[in-house]
């Protein structure tokens, strides 16, 4: 088998180098164009362009300003939804803003205490996922979720209903400052997801299809204090 | 390739223009996808911007492959991950397979990728006795087909719904209605299961992004996340071209690719994964593995004429304009990548500019493949280097030659030139009918088989103009 030695002096021969480039070239004038950064103008409209953008692909939105607003909300969908049984990130701020043992169905949380197996049986089971969203892009109305021990990856991939929670602080204008945030941490998350909408696809002549494989629905509950 | 075709290119096209339903199938899919990619770049602000910076940052990539690989590799084994590189497919192919049945796998459930097409990850899996599940629902379909893929975003397009259905029916057991949620939900049951079963998940790779050790994937349906998030083992395996620099360039290649593939803003998911899960996490693969593959790509790399081919995202956009592509369809390329960027990369992957050196003839030159680019490959140059690679390798036919020897004779001297263009006028008359050739004898009739020949004018442009000037 090729070393990772012969593999890049074979890239590096192959640019017409002798050995390969040790020191980074200098990375100039790319990333996005120069007028993109200037994000301003998002900014003032940035929760209306989330829904919109939100709504456009069949999602809900609530945007309620204190967290029994959330809560009450919460338990409005859930009804709606038929939903009894919902699996729930073990996540602080979820859990403070929503109160999950008030919502009035049965809760499983996202951790340790339940085996593996039965946590994904679970999830495969649910109606509801319940997340607290890292978050939010304005301009294409994306969710951004990090993956941690108590935020489990299934949670909004499995159930057929993922509803997000997030403060209005959390929403950014664009993908620029949610990649930035990223690049600055000390340790990335293993897994970092960008939820754009419920799961499509069109590979049947064109036909819009939703909940291909992943939640037909994708709700979000923005709590503006 | 996944299979060698064993008819001629011209006989693969006459084929694909005789087949009505790959036709208006063709036509649906390609007219979708670039308008909906219209509508999308006007609506990104300064679309001509974008792709300036992302043409700038995959040549920046290409020219610096060896540092920004090496910079991968090492921030992937940094996270935890393992790296793997292969000189040809087969290598590649090879260590996937060891991999899986180092974790005695019975069961394998991929995504969509390309590259794991262009190594035959899948015959050399199942030689090895395990079972690959194609679960994007195009790659489902035309898996449960027997057929290769007709086209890089929508591999399934020539199969229409009731040949969809058909096909679930037979594994179903039953007979299923043909609507479009009753064969989704379908698909969704049968495959959920699979997901929660398989021992090994397989990726493709998107992007990476050196700096972090980052690997994405850009999906709809969520079949990628499912692969990466229950099975045991994750491999991603990656054409080594596909890196980014930073997070930054990232943004870019974001805003281009799904506007260019499907005319969305985003994907319903894009995915980031950084190694494999972490300690205390629950779900996630325990082990992640990332497989970098050549296969000849340095040598595209080692030619100038033809490295700007190796920016490619495979976004799609240049079949969806391609007058020829949308002629004859998928299928008549013959190769796992089609359209005009498959007719510039085939030959050079595969090192065959005899038979698959037939590609890039078949292209109009228009360069509505290279307008519509969101990283500006100069497509229709390319293909016109690589007709001149298969005539200068040697490899036309005996009867071309002779034809392009006598032209050459009667060319080069003005007098022989008159002399021969008077005598052709004379000489075509029995054949001309309104201006046209429509019928020529051999060797014209390979030109008139398939479109007229411009009868030649009676006075020449030198003799009009001199006549009016």
């Amino acid at each position: 088998m090729i070393t990772q030695q012969e593999f890049i002096t074979n890239i590096a021969l192959a640019l017409g180098r002798k050995k390969p480039l040790t020191k980074g070239p200098p990375h100039k004038d790319l990333g996005p164009p120069a007028f993109w950064l200037e994000q301003n103008k998002y900014l003032d409209k940035k929760i209306e362009l989330f829904k919109n953008n939100l709504e456009a692909l069949t999602g809900r939105f609530a945007l309620v300003k204190t967290p029994q607003d959330a809560r009450e909300q919460l338990k409005n969908w859930l009804k709606e939804l038929e939903a009894q049984e919902i699996i729930c990130w073990d996540h602080p701020e979820l859990k403070k803003t929503v109160q999950p043992e008030e919502l009035g169905v049965t809760v499983h949380f996202w951790n340790k205490d339940i085996p593996r197996e039965e946590l994904i049986k679970i999830c495969n089971q649910v109606k509801v996922g319940l997340t607290w969203a890292d978050y939010g892009v304005a301009y294409t109305g994306t969710l951004v979720l990090f993956s941690q021990p108590h935020q489990g990856r299934a949670v909004s991939l499995l159930p057929d209903t993922h509803i997000a929670v997030l403060n209005s602080s959390q929403i950014v204008p664009t993908m620029s400052s949610v990649l930035q945030k990223i690049k600055s941490l000390a340790q990335m998350p293993s897994c970092i997801n960008f939820i754009t909408g419920p799961s499509r696809s069109a590979d049947i002549e064109m036909d819009l299809s939703i909940g291909v494989h992943g939640p037909y629905k994708v709700w979000v509950i923005v709590v503006d204090r | 390739m996944s299979s060698v075709p064993t008819k001629h290119l011209r006989q693969r096209a006459l084929e694909g223009l005789n087949n009505s339903q790959m036709r208006a199938a063709t036509r649906k899919v390609v007219d979708r996808l670039d308008n909906g990619k219209r509508e999308a770049s006007k609506q990104l602000e300064q679309w001509e911007e974008w792709r300036v910076q992302g043409a700038k940052i995959r040549q920046h990539v290409i020219e610096n492959l060896d540092y920004y690989l090496n910079q991968l590799i090492e921030n992937v084994k940094k996270s935890g991950g393992h790296v793997h590189l292969a000189s040809k497919g087969q290598d590649a192919a090879g260590i996937i397979r060891d991999i899986c049945l180092q974790h005695n796998a019975k069961l394998v459930v991929k995504s969509k990728s390309m590259v794991t097409e262009e190594i035959r990850l899948n015959k050399a899996l199942e030689e090895a006795g395990i079972v690959v599940q194609e679960t994007d629902l195009a790659e489902y379909i035309i898996a449960l087909a027997g057929e290769p893929p007709s086209h890089i975003i929508v591999p399934s397009m020539h199969k229409n719904r009731y040949q969809i259905a058909e096909l679930f029916s037979k594994v179903a057991g039953y007979q299923l209605e043909t609507d479009t949620p009753t064969l989704t939900a379908f698909a969704r049951k049968v495959l959920r299961n699979k997901y929660l079963e398989a021992q090994v998940g397989i990726t493709g790779c998107n992007f990476a992004i050196a700096e972090s050790g980052s690997i994405t994937t850009v999906t709809n349906e969520g079949n990628a996340r499912m692969c990466t998030t229950f099975p045991k083992v994750h491999i991603a395996v990656m054409g080594m071209e596909r890196v980014l620099p930073t997070f930054e360039d990232f943004e870019v290649l974001l805003a281009l690719l799904p506007r260019s593939a499907t005319g969305q803003k985003i994907t319903s998911y894009v995915s980031v994964f950084n190694g494999p899960r972490k300690k205390g996490e629950i779900d996630g693969a325990e082990e992640f593995h990332l497989v970098i593959v050549d296969n000849n790509r340095s040598k595209i790399l080692a030619d100038p004429q033809f490295r700007d081919a190796l920016r490619c995202t495979r976004c799609g956009a240049c079949f969806n304009v391609c007058p020829v592509y949308r002629q004859i369809g998928g299928h008549a390329y013959g190769s796992v990548y089609g359209g005009p960027i498959g007719s510039v990369i085939t030959p050079l992957l595969e090192e065959d500019y005899n038979f698959w050196g037939e590609l890039p003839f078949a292209s109009t030159l228009c360069g509505a493949c290279t307008m519509t680019c969101p990283v500006k490959i100069p497509l229709h140059d390319l293909l016109i280097k690589l007709r001149n690679k298969k005539v200068t390798k040697g490899f036309t036919s005996g009867a071309e030659k002779t034809v392009f020897k006598i032209w050459r004779r009667f060319y080069q001297g003005s007098g022989t030139y008159r002399f021969a263009m008077k005598s052709a006028y004379y000489l075509q008359k029995p054949l001309v009918r309104k201006g046209y050739i429509k019928f020529g004898p051999p060797p014209l009739s390979a030109w008139t088989n398939s479109r007229y020949f411009p009868a030649i004018a009676k006075k020449s442009f030198k003799e009009e103009w001199n006549k009016n000037h």
